[in-house]
């Protein structure tokens, strides 16, 4: 008891201590002296008014959100039972933003009560929908392969309304990683019962989450309603959260990382395995954790600049650091992985390899030449003959010349990261692992928007060498950090997905900073699109694919043998290691190109490995070839469709892969899990 | 046997596409005078075989200009943005969309063979060299933030000869000059020379706010300075356009009771609706004075000569009122 007083009037002095500061920075030149009269009751009218109009709202605003999102991330991990569910994991931010930007898209200005309301909704569809497809709750990091999934389609969906609205939502861009210039107390006071009666009703129920936690089974037997108080415990939470949003966007991470934090005191104080106290002390975590990070940010960039940054960028990175932490904390899911050749019937008939291979090509040719046809003005195929035998009119050559590069850059593109994809997928013996979910693009990103920020007018060569660097490095973290005395997949995929996480955060931040009046390009960037390309820019992919894919296909036993275990490929005298870091190397090549060839994608590197095991077997010198053609073939179909369905405005193709490919992802998370049981 | 059927499909769709949309004549499209020869922002020499008839704007500055010197472009990008933001030259009905200015449809460009695309520097670099395989291309400087009024006449006689309407675009920049020059004539009049002012504009998501201040070298800012005015804006700005960012309480750096506020908002208007209650807003110089003017919806602030008339003639109407 005594230590419980103890922390938490720690926690309370330190929220006091951050508020201070807190109110003492802003782009009035009201300081500190200035602050501290006023509070001793000689302020002058002025300091009164920017306390009042700003630094005040400002500082209600980070306590309201630090509560709400520092209890709901708690009450999501109790009745999930997984230390990693939290508002952003589970979509429920990205729900929340998709509802309160659709609803802004469209022109309508809802008052805070039913805007809130209808992040309330979104944020709870996209709850419901990963609690359901990940089995409810359970210890597995499969509920954030889930969560992140569903979170990149919701995701994807905003940035396609931000795209289409650019005008009507410039401000949503940076909105979108949650920011506290909040204009008055009007939302903070109106969400503020919302909160109290959620975070008054969760500690109501706190016994009920206390027995939750002992199992399904035995709280069932100590006489509690498990599916009610499931239930209540997620619309409480899903509450919360959406109240958060409405205040201030999507503030990342806060919800993962107060309630860990918090658990980690619990060592030093046991009352806090109690839910009655650890709810209340995530809230004041997270108030420190909001608090902290907005500190941090004025503090470092001055006030005036701190303006434009998202005070959710600050967070996200802090709380992919805790991702990363709890990560490798966490034991391995215990069962040996099955490789991923193994889950599908190695057995092919020579008559489907043909089948498969004969249709392959057809779509190879179909696809581009589909590609080249459609956009805003359709041509025939009788015009391609024409434009290959250098017969067509000015305008159409035109069209033809410019199109081309960008299906050939959807090809290579597609193509490179779907061979990555086998690569890594062998290596780490992990159907999950993809250069985009291990934070292998969004470093490639970094790299290449870095450098766009500070030589602007950089060539392709550049890019794609800043790009490579960028992605090494980030392959080399999210690597270094999986591997404790061996590689467990689902914590492979989680850091990775960390890493991703504050990757985008950071070119979020560079963006913002360095270009604030071009967020769509920024937004372009961040979401894969072949708009723009030049012949010049596919090369550097082309010719890393057509350097890299014959040697991993040359490889493609060492392939097969990583994917068995750790021992075999030992047993028979492969020198493991070596022949590892030969396969990801070129795996992390392949993908750094194909982003500076066409900016961030996700999936394609997942779905299409999947896809051609599932179609030739799991024998890498099939399912090398036959990935790379599908990944051709499904990034080009993805452009295609981007560029056709609005024109003349168009979708980047990384959008368009990542709402078909998240399904997939999904579908491919649901079939393991059969097998597994 | 499942891969049979959008094999099919796909057959199916190849064959039906065969056969060519290009119509084999082509007609000359008739000169309306000499070569034309420009140097454009970038420095570079854009060769015409005659003045553009068949303009393709992709910035609303320049899909002002080029309509404001009579010549109705073929192709501009986001149309519809352009009724709501710039409504100093209304666009004929029949001009097409090309789509969004951050990424203007290629495809859609060249579907209306222009003679001429009007592009605006920093926008698209890569777009320039795509496009000026087949079409001239003339880049405008835009913006820039140390000498605005010039780079606009530069880039309105850019384009006027660009399109063979070199008389026209000397016009409008006497219209320009002596709309700016009566109207310091008048300000001077009135005795408000010299008038301290902060322009800006704002937007509000969620219940957040962001103002956008106009600083010094913000064409609005050279245009109010032109009239006699004094900008009162001293934060940071960017070096293009002259912009910066604060929030609400930022304004408290303007502190000369003298102040006006000009603001636009074409769609939602932040400054009544956000912060009216607001108690640093209300006691911000110009909300107290009460000279706080909202530009006509329909004002764009990063416009063409005739943007820039409509922004001083509003400037000397508040200081003359």
């Amino acid at each position: 008891m005594m230590r419980t007083a103890v922390v938490t009037a720690g926690i309370v002095a330190l929220i006091a201590v951050l508020s201070a500061v807190h109110l003492t920075q802003g782009t009035a030149s009201t300081g500190v002296l200035d602050v501290l009269s006023a509070v001793l009751g000689n302020g002058d009218a002025q300091t009164l008014a920017v306390l009042e109009g700003s630094r005040v709202p400002r500082l209600l605003a980070a306590l309201l959100l630090g509560v709400a999102l520092g209890v709901a991330g708690a009450g999501m991990q109790s009745v999930a039972r997984n230390p990693l569910a939290s508002p952003d994991t589970l979509a429920v931010n990205a729900g929340a933003h998709l509802a309160v930007v659709a609803i802004a898209a469209f022109g309508l200005s809802l008052p805070t009560l039913p805007a809130g309301a209808a992040a309330f909704v979104g944020g709870l569809a996209a709850s419901v929908v990963v609690l359901g497809l990940s089995g409810g709750g359970s210890t597995s990091p499969r509920l954030v392969l889930v969560g992140s999934a569903v979170m990149l389609t919701l995701q994807s969906a905003t940035i396609l309304l931000l795209l289409m609205f650019e005008q009507e939502t410039t401000g949503l861009f940076a909105w979108g990683s949650g920011s506290l210039t909040v204009s008055d107390l009007d939302a903070t006071a109106q969400m503020t019962p919302v909160v109290a009666v959620a975070v008054a009703a969760l500690l109501v129920m706190g016994r009920s989450l206390d027995v939750l936690a002992l199992g399904d089974d035995n709280a069932t037997v100590l006489g509690l309603k498990v599916r009610r108080t499931r239930v209540g415990a997620v619309l409480l939470t899903v509450a919360l959260t959406a109240a958060a949003v409405t205040i201030a966007g999507p503030i990342g991470f806060v919800g993962l990382s107060a309630p860990v934090i918090t658990r980690l005191l619990t060592p030093f104080v046991p009352g806090l395995g109690r839910h009655r106290l650890l709810l209340p002390v995530s809230g004041l975590v997270g108030v420190v954790i909001v608090l902290g990070a907005d500190v941090l940010l004025r503090a470092v960039m001055g006030s005036a600049a701190a303006v434009r940054v998202p005070t959710g960028v600050m967070t996200t990175i802090l709380g992919a650091v805790v991702l990363i932490w709890l990560a490798r904390r966490g034991r391995s899911s215990g069962t040996p992985r099955q490789a991923p050749a193994g889950r599908v019937g190695v057995a092919t008939s020579s008559r489907r390899l043909v089948v498969t291979s004969v249709v392959l090509v057809v779509l190879l040719v179909a696809a581009p030449a589909v590609g080249l046809m459609l956009g805003d003005r359709v041509v025939l195929l009788g015009d391609l003959a024409n434009w290959f035998a250098g017969r067509t009119g000015t305008a159409l050559t035109f069209v033809l010349d410019q199109r081309l590069p960008r299906v050939l850059a959807a090809l290579v593109a597609g193509a490179a990261l779907a061979v990555a994809g086998c690569g890594i997928q062998s290596v780490s013996r992990n159907p999950l692992a993809e250069p985009g979910l291990l934070g292998i693009t969004a470093g490639a990103g970094l790299g290449a928007i870095t450098l766009i920020t500070v030589v602007p007018m950089a060539g392709a060569w550049h890019i794609a060498g800043a790009a490579g660097a960028g992605a090494m490095a980030a392959f080399a973290l999210v690597y270094g950090l999986a591997w404790r005395s061996g590689l467990d997949s689902d914590r492979l995929v989680v850091i990775g997905i960390a890493m991703w996480s504050a990757g985008m955060a950071l070119i979020t931040l560079l963006i913002v900073t360095s270009d604030p009046w071009n967020t769509a390009k920024a937004l372009t960037w961040m979401s894969g699109s072949t708009y723009g390309r030049t012949l010049e820019q596919v090369v550097p992919t082309a010719l890393a694919l057509a350097l890299l894919t014959p040697l991993l296909w040359a490889r493609h036993r060492e392939l097969d043998l990583h994917s068995l275990d750790e021992d075999t490929p030992r047993v028979l005298g492969m020198r493991v290691e070596r022949s590892r870091l030969v396969i990801l190397l070129a795996a992390g090549v392949l993908a750094a190109t194909a982003v500076s060839a066409i900016g961030v994608v996700a999936f394609v590197g997942l779905v299409a490995p999947h896809l051609a095991r599932s179609l030739v077997g799991g024998r890498h010198a099939r399912v090398l070839p036959v990935a790379a053609a599908l990944g051709a073939v499904l990034v080009s179909v993805a452009d295609t469709v981007g560029r056709t369905v609005i024109a003349p405005a168009q979708v980047p193709a990384g959008l368009v892969i990542a709402l078909v490919g998240t399904p997939y992802f999904v579908l491919v998370l649901w079939r393991t899990r059969e097998m597994r049981t | 046997m499942r891969l049979l059927a959008p094999a099919l499909v796909t057959a199916a769709v190849l064959l039906s596409a065969c056969g060519t949309t290009e119509t084999p004549t082509t007609t000359p499209t008739e000169s309306t005078g000499g070569p034309v020869t420009v140097t454009d922002a970038r420095g570079k020499e854009v060769k015409l075989d005659a003045p553009a008839t068949k303009v393709v704007t992709l910035e609303w500055a320049e899909t002002e200009t080029v309509a404001s010197l009579g010549v109705m472009p073929v192709g501009v990008a986001d149309a519809a943005g352009y009724k709501t933001w710039d409504a100093s030259v209304p666009l004929a009905a029949d001009v097409k969309d090309v789509g969004k200015r951050n990424e203007p449809s290629v495809d859609s460009i060249v579907a209306l063979d222009p003679d001429l695309v009007i592009m605006a520097k920093g926008r698209y670099e890569t777009l320039v060299g795509q496009l000026e395989k087949y079409v001239p291309v003339v880049v405008t400087q835009a913006s820039d933030a140390t000498r605005n009024l010039d780079r606009l006449r530069e880039d309105t006689k850019l384009i006027a000869q660009a399109i063979g309407k070199a008389a026209e675009g000397d016009k409008l920049l006497s219209e320009l000059d002596t709309a700016l020059a009566d109207g310091k004539k008048a300000v001077e009049a009135k005795g408000a020379a010299g008038t301290p002012f902060l322009m800006a504009d704002g937007w509000l998501e969620g219940s957040t706010v962001n103002i956008r201040p106009f600083g010094k070298g913000s064409l609005v800012s050279d245009t109010a300075e032109a009239v006699g005015f004094k900008n009162a804006w001293t934060g940071e700005v960017d070096p293009q356009w002259g912009l910066g960012a604060t929030d609400v309480e930022g304004l408290t750096a303007v502190t000369d009771p003298k102040t006006v506020l000009f603001y636009s908002a074409s769609e939602d208007d932040v400054f009544t609706t956000g912060l009216a209650q607001n108690p640093v807003w209300q006691r911000l110089p110009f909300v107290v004075s009460e000279k706080v003017v909202k530009l006509e919806p329909g004002t764009w602030t990063f416009g063409g000569p005739k943007s820039v008339i409509h922004v001083a003639e509003q400037f000397v109407k508040a200081a003359t009122a």
